[in-house]
């Protein structure tokens, strides 16, 4: 088992959307849903949700080997500029490692993080993927 | 009120390799039988640094299964674990230990297996050092964001690839005449850019090697100070927030905040001149730390590499090498034999050194000041 089923059952929330904590004392926004600000330490915080859109700002390719990793190996590793103004550390998929380029518009959708094969459990949560001119 | 001073009076170190036929005590022991050799006597305090022991050797407590391997029993001991910079916390724990009147020589060993799995098992391991819920498992890992860091940094400054393979080239240089070091072997500027990529533009040759190893410092007040004593002025340290927070990426926040609160121990010495240690698990961080520290202007400091005389010299992480929870104690060790007796090749007639050390992308930093005594 790769991670704790209560663990991973306990942060969903925050594995299956992208939370920003708005801090109401020193009026920074921070990723991910917080009980204080990362800034200030202020436990006078809201919760709101992100759209989950945003541009790609800087990536590297990864060829990092890490237990149980190594089938979806390179991975694209990347920060990403949310359309709400804060960034996000992600992986980026449906892309070819050679075709990414800083500047592209990502949106966040539900991928498989890693799973206890052959049969166990599957991790699910977020990545983010190329929004398609239409 | 006068603050009571501590020494660091003699040091240890094993040559760090892939060590397969000696376990962590082994590893212990070693350091230990130096450290009785070259001091006659036995600590009444024992701190040891390790990040992995309990991942890597499934071993908890590893300080108290040390005394009890040593037969050092009565001994009081503490483990440390403050990722990366584990080896400098348990100097700064046992400095203050020391000037507490607790104890008059406090041991600390700063010891790490790495090699008892396949390196992906130690690579997941490491990677703990990042948060778990939020960046372990969403597959991020210290040297993606050290990629990010560095590409950054070369857009920024107008950097290219090879001007910041200036680092394991000095790093490299500086190792082959370190008897305890790793990588024994010169490299060149197209020997790192064509190495294999870890996380692009990283490569291999820009990151730290796998292996095990042990050092050990014995920290005394003045009553048990030996004659080859070097001072430890002081110790500061501070954390940062997580890579994606920062306004700016390039510069490490956790080295800059310790850096505040120490600089003016060093009078007006000018650090190009000062024994300098910095933490480069990756080659962007040895460049960065440079820059924080204000040794370099901002997007500067490849071109200084060269010409520091006294930087990292038994090679760094890059190639020395980097057993995770010992590192800041060979930092330590190589620092103080290079100003009682001279180290890989080197003398140094300066007053003080100074040792960086951080954890990941400056989760962590650990700065320690020391003097000639």
């Amino acid at each position: 088992m790769k991670h704790s089923i209560p663990i991973f059952w306990r942060n969903r929330e925050s594995h299956y959307r992208i939370k920003i904590t708005k801090c109401n004392a020193c009026g920074k926004p921070a990723y991910f849903g917080r009980d204080r600000c990362p800034y200030c330490g202020s436990r006078n915080v809201t919760i709101i949700e992100s759209e989950g859109k945003g541009i790609l700002v800087n990536f590297t390719i990864s060829y990092y080997r890490r237990e149980g990793d190594e089938e979806h190996l390179p991975r694209i590793i990347g920060l990403i500029r949310l359309d709400e103004g804060i960034m996000v550390p992600g992986e980026i998929v449906d892309i070819d490692p050679s075709e990414v380029k800083e500047g592209i518009r990502v949106e966040a959708v539900l991928r498989r993080y890693s799973s206890d094969d052959p049969y166990g459990l599957i991790y699910y949560g977020l990545k983010f993927i190329p929004i398609l001119k239409k | 009120m006068q603050v009571s001073k501590a020494f660091i009076s003699a040091a240890c170190m094993t040559k760090i390799g892939r060590h397969f036929k000696l376990g962590i005590k082994n590893l212990i022991h070693e350091v230990t039988a130096c450290m009785e050799e070259k001091t006659g006597s036995r600590p009444d305090y024992l701190i040891v640094a390790s990040a992995l022991s309990a991942l890597q050797t499934h071993q908890l407590d590893i300080a108290s299964i040390t005394t009890q391997y040593l037969g050092w029993n009565n001994i009081p001991s503490m483990r440390v674990e403050t990722g990366e910079t584990s080896g400098i916390a348990a100097l700064e724990l046992a400095q203050y230990i020391v000037r507490s009147g607790a104890a008059s020589k406090v041991l600390v060993i700063g010891v790490e297996k790495m090699t008892e799995y396949p390196s992906n098992k130690v690579n997941a391991d490491y990677a703990k050092i990042l948060d778990y819920d939020t960046e372990y498992v969403r597959n991020i890992t210290p040297p993606n964001y050290a990629a990010l860091v560095m590409k950054e940094y070369m857009r920024k400054y107008g950097v290219t690839r090879d001007d910041v393979a200036e680092w394991p080239v000095r790093m490299h240089a500086n190792a082959v005449s370190n008897p305890y070091a790793q990588l024994r072997f010169p490299v060149s500027k197209e020997g790192v850019r064509n190495a294999m990529v870890i996380s692009e533009p990283i490569t291999l040759l820009d990151a730290f090697p796998i292996g095990d190893g042990a050092a050990a410092v014995l920290v005394t007040d003045e009553s048990a100070r030996g004659k080859d004593a070097v001072e430890v002025v002081a110790i500061t340290s501070a954390s940062a927030p997580s890579l994606y927070l920062r306004d700016d990426m390039t510069e490490l926040p956790a080295t800059k905040a310790a850096w505040a609160s120490l600089r003016r121990k060093l009078e007006a010495q000018r650090l190009d001149e000062v024994a300098l240690q910095v933490h480069d698990s990756y080659s962007i961080y040895g460049i960065l730390a440079l820059e924080t520290l204000g040794v370099s202007d901002r997007g500067k400091a490849c071109s200084i590499i060269p010409s520091l005389e006294y930087l990292n010299v038994g090679g760094g992480l890059k190639a020395r090498g980097h057993p995770i929870g010992a590192t800041g104690l060979y930092q330590v060790a190589e620092t103080y034999e290079l100003m009682i007796e001279g180290f890989a090749g080197k003398q140094y007639s300066g007053e003080y050194a100074l040792i960086h050390s951080m954890s990941g992308p400056d989760y962590n930093a650990r700065l320690a000041l020391l003097r000639r005594w």
